[in-house]
């Protein structure tokens, strides 16, 4: 249990007192499977001269109600996430569909409730995804980091055509020492996750993602990355069935430097 | 009034009660705004002169048509009876009835005339020509029957330089300038008859013509309802 | 209450595991695709145009009433029959009353989607009208007794030698091989005399000229205008959405059909209809009739789904869609599939009938993306969906499973502290960081393997780490 609900500041040696302060929103999926990234998302932060805050209170986007079409619960969840996240300068997302919920629909789902139309507006304009934001917004350019690997990069949709995420993170990549990018065919094609999609339609879900699979694999690459952890858990759980060797990793964790652990879906 | 009809409109006015209703005028001033204000770019002619770039349009591999240019109405026999000679087909055409094609003293040159048009070959001549898409623009009238332009195997075309105008808005225009009378059937024709429709394979003569040839008069010099941009 | 889930579902499932269906799909599609990609590119600015046609279809449908007026007023004035038809019913029995006062005993039809909606063919069945399809591809499916499952290429679902031995049975001098020329030689043999021979021809339109009261309609094959010109009447059968103001508004949205739909500049044929045969006219249609049909269009309009109505049914939707390209059009089971089906077939079908429809897409905005007139297409079907959880139409395993978890996530500390539970139970099931099966997990399982929840959650981890570092 959580013993208060202070927000943490996990800034070690403190940006200077312009620094943006950061509410970093982890999402369900990295807090559960893949904590690395949310301390990768850290380092990058604070590299780019932020300080960085966690709120406790923080569960989900509400992504699996929206997409459901349980509108009520979905606008509680984004009241929530709103109150518990105003006051910093940015909240940013280590995901483009989470980072795609809060930012585009959460306003879209309030614009009728007259007290919190004006609120969303304004809160949803500090909402980044986390890649974006280090290039976009603190003009970020290179990275300090290395990784032997041959990469290919699948571009996740809602981060894609919901926040234009397409280049920033291969600009990013491409200074990454020992990294070489290999794009794959279809790179933009949908991986067949949507969230509840994947368990509505198997089969369906099944036949798209074997078909991303296989590009991956017709890339030569022997590492996937991408900036949303729900497209890669399911590309990667693919891969694993199928007894492909082909590692899977959040692109921020490359970023930060963090790539020597165990890839997603590796025995820790 | 049918009940139908007051339903649907009645459905419209409720839907769209929301909305301040403007006059007529307003509409038709909005409507007007949408292409002149918001106009966007069109498609690039390939070459500036008109008359080039549909020349350019119709030899290339969109349009899907062959293409002779000559400099006056008098080659026009002689170009046709070239281009049938060239396909190994007999001098046996059916003319569409305008006066352009019928005054021509086809009989003069070997020509049979006759007035099957089903799979045979028929010599048209389009009343307009759009350098944008390659098209061929022919309007219904005593001396247009639709049909000329679907049921033939090999059609041929005339069209004089002078109708050639850039964009298919320039079309619209012109004929609006020439005054030409609102015809019951406006028909763009763009190459032969084709379809994709198995397995996604283009196969030309589907049900109209399987050859288009075209046959470009540089009449520039003389005027016939010449197309003026502005 | 899940009929048509079911029937959805297993149809999907077994399309998915056609690989044939899948080839056929992949052939058509994907070429459409890359063709699309490169006539777009080419224009000099896509955004641009197509914010111009979306402009133009949204002036339309917000003066709706108008242009419906002003092209009733000039197509009357032409001296053509406009008839209004509510519902699809009452629609096909316009149309086929026509035909019957024209003692009509063949009808030839070239291809209209919404003549499919308003279930035309068969109503003409019923009636004892032989209607001939004129289209090639709707040729093909009327004579397998099938329905098109798609609305540009209608039989794309069909290989060649599948045509070739239903040709075979069908023409009466049929195809010598199963070259696509012999095949498509074949179809114009067989249509030419009946093209010459019908009392009646139907077609749909692509736009409703306001300003002229003319049809415009558009083919590759020329067979909307040998359907419509030799018989002695001419029937159009037309959504109400298909309005615009002008030619020259037509023009605009033509540039982008055609390219969004084949990768072609234009249509081989692009003809505008405007009335009966004149005195003069050497030839056309004595009688000139235009069915108007809103069928759930002004419920589209009042339910606030009218950007649905700027559809020009270019297909690109489809050709783009991930989903279609694995299943194909039949699974969808309307007359629209795809993203747009998606959309439409609950408006025609209703929403209960035919909810799992807009659950059939993951949400990826490609459709939108290449939408030539900008229709918010994954937007419309989250609208469904909460449409559908309102109304109580979503499964109520569905509505359990996500009222329990929104009870969760809406209480932060019990959602810690279930979800530190939670994992722990599904770690019991990892072995090398993998899950290959758990309880409940069956439909993410059954084709993959489920990474592992870590050992210890994010937040855990941060607050031992923020405790070390003493801040």
């Amino acid at each position: 249990m959580m013993p208060d609900q202070k927000p943490e500041q996990f800034s070690k040696a403190k940006n200077s007192p312009s620094s943006p302060r950061i509410g970093l929103f982890v999402t369900c999926l990295v807090d559960l499977f893949r904590p690395n990234v949310g301390f990768a998302a850290i380092k990058l932060l604070e590299d780019a001269g932020c300080e960085v805050f966690i709120p406790k209170s923080q569960t989900c986007c509400g992504q699996p109600a929206l997409n459901s079409g349980d509108v009520e619960n979905t606008k509680t969840i984004a009241r929530q996430v709103i109150e518990h996240f105003e006051s910093y300068d940015y909240v940013i997302v280590p995901s483009g569909s989470c980072g795609g919920t809060i930012r585009t629909h959460y306003p879209e789902i309030l614009a009728d409730d007259p007290e919190w139309t004006e609120r969303a507006a304004v809160f949803s304009s500090k909402v980044f995804e986390l890649i974006s934001f280090l290039t976009d917004i603190r003009g970020i350019s290179t990275v300090q980091a290395r990784c032997e690997a041959t990469a290919t990069y699948h571009d996740s949709c809602s981060g894609l055509r919901e926040l234009g995420i397409k280049q920033q993170p291969r600009r990013l990549l491409f200074s990454v020492e020992g990294l070489t990018l290999r794009e794959m065919d279809k790179a933009e094609n949908c991986c067949g996750f949507g969230g509840t999609f994947s368990i509505k339609y198997p089969d369906i879900s099944n036949a798209i993602v074997s078909e991303k699979t296989e590009a991956i694999k017709e890339s030569g690459a022997d590492l996937l990355l991408g900036g949303d952890l729900g497209c890669l858990m399911n590309i990667a759980g693919k891969q694993s069935r199928q007894g492909q060797k082909v590692r899977a990793m959040h692109v921020a964790e490359i970023l930060a430097n963090m790539s020597d652990g165990l890839a997603i879906g590796e025995e820790d | 009034m049918s009940l139908a009809r007051k339903q649907i409109m009645g459905n419209i006015s409720v839907a769209l009660a929301h909305r301040e209703k403007a006059d007529e005028h307003s509409i038709d001033q909005e409507a007007v705004k949408l292409l002149t204000s918001f106009e966007p770019e069109l498609p690039g002619l390939s070459i500036a002169d008109v008359v080039e770039a549909f020349y350019t349009r119709t030899s290339g591999p969109k349009v899907g048509a062959s293409i002779t240019r000559i400099s006056s109405m008098e080659e026009l026999i002689d170009t046709v009876a070239g281009v049938l000679s060239e396909k190994g087909l007999v001098n046996k055409i059916a003319l569409q009835p305008d006066r352009a094609l019928v005054d021509l003293d086809w009989g003069q040159s070997g020509f049979q005339l006759g007035k099957e048009v089903d799979d045979g070959v028929v010599v048209g001549i389009a009343r307009w020509g759009i350098a944008e898409t390659g098209s061929l623009v022919f309007h219904s009238a005593s001396d247009m029957p639709v049909l000329f332009n679907f049921l033939p195997s090999f059609h041929i075309v005339a069209v004089r330089a002078s109708t050639i105008v850039p964009y298919l808005e320039s079309y619209a225009n012109a004929a609006n300038i020439a005054g030409d009378p609102t015809p019951r059937n406006v028909c763009l024709v763009t190459g032969a008859s084709g379809t994709t429709d198995i397995e996604g394979v283009l196969v030309t003569g589907a049900h109209g013509p399987r050859e288009l040839h075209i046959i470009l008069i540089d009449d520039t010099n003389q005027i016939v309802g010449t197309y003026d941009e502005n | 209450m899940t009929a048509i889930e079911s029937t959805f579902k297993k149809r999907a499932q077994a399309a998915v595991a056609n690989k044939t269906l899948k080839a056929a799909i992949e052939r058509t599609a994907s070429t459409a695709e890359k063709k699309r990609a490169i006539a777009i590119a080419e224009l000099p600015d896509f955004s641009n145009m197509r914010s111009c046609a979306k402009r133009i279809k949204d002036h339309v449908i917000a003066n709706l009433d108008h242009y419906l007026e002003t092209f009733e007023r000039n197509a009357v004035a032409s001296g053509a029959k406009v008839h209004w038809a509510r519902t699809a019913e009452e629609a096909s029995h316009i149309a086929v009353d026509i035909c019957k006062m024209a003692k009509a005993k063949r009808v030839t039809r070239s291809k209209s989607m919404l003549g499919e909606e308003i279930g035309l063919p068969h109503a003409l069945e019923l009636a004892g009208i032989e209607c001939v399809e004129t289209d090639l591809a709707e040729h093909i499916v009327q004579l397998a007794g099938e329905r098109p499952s798609h609305i540009v290429w209608p039989a794309m679902h069909k290989s060649r030698e599948e045509i070739f031995s239903l040709f075979k049975s069908k023409h009466e001098k049929p195809p010598v091989s199963e070259e696509i020329a012999d095949l498509v030689l074949s179809a114009r043999r067989d249509l030419r005399q009946k093209f010459l021979t019908a009392d009646v021809g139907i077609s749909g339109a692509n736009f409703l000229i306001a300003d002229t009261g003319a049809v415009c309609v558009v083919t590759n094959e020329g067979n909307a205008e040998l359907t419509t010109t030799p018989p002695k009447v001419h029937i159009v059968t037309a959504g109400i959405e298909k309005l615009v103001p002008s030619i020259e508004h037509a023009f605009v949205l033509l540039r982008l059909l055609v390219r969004s739909a084949t990768g072609a500049d234009i249509t081989q044929y692009t003809t505008f209809h405007c009335g009966p045969k004149r005195p003069n006219d050497a030839d056309g249609p004595e009688e000139f009739h235009i069915i108007l049909v809103d069928n759930g269009r002004t419920q589209m309009l009042a339910d606030g789904m009218e950007e649905m109505l700027r559809c020009i049914r270019c297909g690109a939707c489809m050709n783009h869609c991930v989903v279609y390209r694995q299943v194909g059009g039949h699974a969808y089971g309307g007359t629209y599939p795809g993203p747009m089906g998606a959309v439409l077939t609950p408006v025609f079908d209703g929403l209960k009938q035919s909810r799992d429809l807009p659950h059939a897409c993951t949400l990826n905005g490609r459709c939108a993306e290449v939408c030539p007139v900008g229709i918010p297409l994954p937007t419309l079907l989250r609208q469904l969906r909460s449409r559908s959880w309102r109304s109580g139409y979503e499964p109520w395993l569905t509505k359990a499973n996500v009222s329990v978890w929104a009870q969760f996530a809406k209480r932060p500390k019990l959602y810690h502290a279930v979800s530190k539970i939670a994992s722990k139970v599904i770690r019991l099931f990892q072995k090398n960081g993998r899950i290959r099966w758990m309880p409940l997990a069956g439909n993410w399982t059954r084709h993959r393997d489920l990474p592992a929840p870590a050992s210890r959650s994010f937040m855990q981890l941060q607050r031992s780490r923020h405790k070390e570092n003493g801040s």
